[in-house]
C-alpha cells in the first residue's frame, strides 16, 4: 500500500477584521471629503489707503483712475477708466482690460520699468457689490495668456479713500 | 481498506482583487482630502476671477478675515449686515478692532515685521465694497499698521 504523503495545508488567514477597519477607513475618508474649489489671490502689491511718501515718490505718473458706480441694488452701473465710460456688464470689464493693455503699452515706450511703477486706483461706491471690485482688479492686473499662463500687465493696485454711503 | 471521504471545501472568494481596489480607494481619498484649508469658511460666497491663483509660494505669516452674511439653511441672509467670522465667534466691524489689535500684538512680539503679514480678506461676492474699504482701512490704523493684502477669489473656470 503506498502512504500519501501529508502535503503542508496552506496557511489560512482571515482576512475578515482586516477589510471590516479598511472599509470603516474607506468610510471616513470619504465623509470628511470637501469639495472645494480651488481659490487663489492676483499677485499684486496693494499700497493702499492715505497716500504716504513713498508711493507718491515711486509713481511718478499719475495712477489709473478706474471709477465704478453703482445703483441702489449695488450693481455696478458705470465702469469708468480714467474718466472715459466703457458701459456695464461684463463686456465693460472686457474693455477695461484692453484700455489698460493700450494704455501699458504706450507706458512700454517710454521704459520698461513704467510698467511696474505705475498704479491703478480703483474707486467703488460705498454700495457697489465687492464681486465687481474684484472683476475690475482682475482686469487691471492682467489677462490670461493662450495656455493658460496669466499676462501680467499692472501689479499695483490700490483703493481710493472711501466714499461715503449715499 | 477504508477511504477517506474527499472533505468539500467551503467555496472560497479570492479577496484580492476587492482589496486592491478597495485600498486604491483609500489611498485617493487619502490624497486628495485637504485637512488645511479649516479656515476657508463656508458661509462666505467668494466671488470669481479667471485671473485668481493661489499663491506660487505658501505664505508663512498670513492670517484670514473671513467677512460673510449669515445664513439660513436654505442660504437666505439672516441679516443685513456682514459679519467677520473667526472661529465659531461672528463680529461686527466695530468689534473687529481688539482682535487686530491683538493679532498685530502678537506678530510684534514674536518679532515678525508686519511687512511680512499677509492679512487675507476673504469677503463675500455681495458685501459692499465700501465695507470692505473700510475693513482694510482699519487693518491700517495706528495700532494695528497691517501693510500687505490678498483679496480672495474663486478660480473660474475659463470659457
Amino acid at each position: 500500500m503506498k502512504l500519501k504523503s501529508r502535503t503542508p495545508s496552506k496557511i489560512m488567514l482571515d482576512m475578515t477584521p482586516m477589510i471590516d477597519v479598511v472599509f470603516q477607513l474607506m468610510i471616513f475618508f470619504m465623509c470628511t471629503l470637501k469639495v472645494l474649489e480651488p481659490e487663489g489671490d492676483f499677485d499684486i502689491s496693494m499700497p493702499l489707503g492715505a497716500p504716504s511718501a513713498s508711493t507718491v515718490n515711486d509713481a511718478e505718473l499719475p495712477p489709473f483712475k478706474v471709477r465704478m458706480q453703482a445703483d441702489a441694488s449695488g450693481a455696478l452701473q458705470t465702469l469708468s477708466f480714467n474718466g472715459q465710460s466703457l458701459g456695464a456688464g461684463d463686456q465693460a470689464f472686457a474693455r477695461l482690460n484692453s484700455e489698460v493693455f493700450r494704455a501699458i503699452t504706450a507706458l512700454q515706450a517710454i521704459g520698461k520699468e513704467q510698467q511696474e511703477k505705475q498704479e491703478v486706483e480703483i474707486d467703488p461706491d460705498y454700495n457697489l457689490d465687492y464681486r465687481h471690485v474684484i472683476n475690475a482688479i482682475g482686469a487691471c492686473s492682467g489677462r490670461l495668456g493662450p495656455n493658460g499662463v496669466p499676462v501680467r500687465y499692472i501689479s499695483r493696485i490700490k483703493f481710493a479713500p472711501r466714499r461715503e454711503p449715499r | 481498506m477504508k477511504f477517506k471521504p474527499a472533505d468539500v471545501s467551503a467555496a472560497e472568494l479570492d479577496m484580492t482583487p476587492m482589496i486592491d481596489i478597495v485600498f486604491q480607494l483609500i489611498t485617493f481619498f487619502m490624497v486628495i482630502n485637504k485637512f488645511d484649508q479649516d479656515e476657508a469658511d463656508e458661509r462666505v460666497g467668494l466671488p470669481r476671477d479667471t485671473l485668481a491663483r493661489p499663491p506660487a509660494v505658501q505664505r508663512k505669516n498670513a492670517f484670514v478675515l473671513n467677512f460673510g452674511f449669515t445664513k439660513n439653511q436654505k442660504g437666505e441672509r439672516l441679516s443685513e449686515d456682514p459679519f467677520l467670522f473667526i472661529g465659531d465667534e461672528q463680529l461686527t466691524l466695530e468689534q473687529l478692532r481688539p482682535r487686530l489689535r491683538q493679532e498685530s500684538q502678537f506678530y510684534r512680539t514674536i518679532g515678525t515685521s508686519l511687512e511680512d503679514v499677509t492679512v487675507e480678506i476673504r469677503a463675500d461676492a455681495s458685501v459692499k465694497a465700501g465695507l470692505v474699504q473700510e475693513l482694510i482701512q482699519m487693518c491700517q490704523e495706528t495700532g494695528i499698521e497691517f501693510q500687505r493684502f490678498a483679496l480672495k477669489a474663486t478660480q473660474a473656470a475659463v470659457q
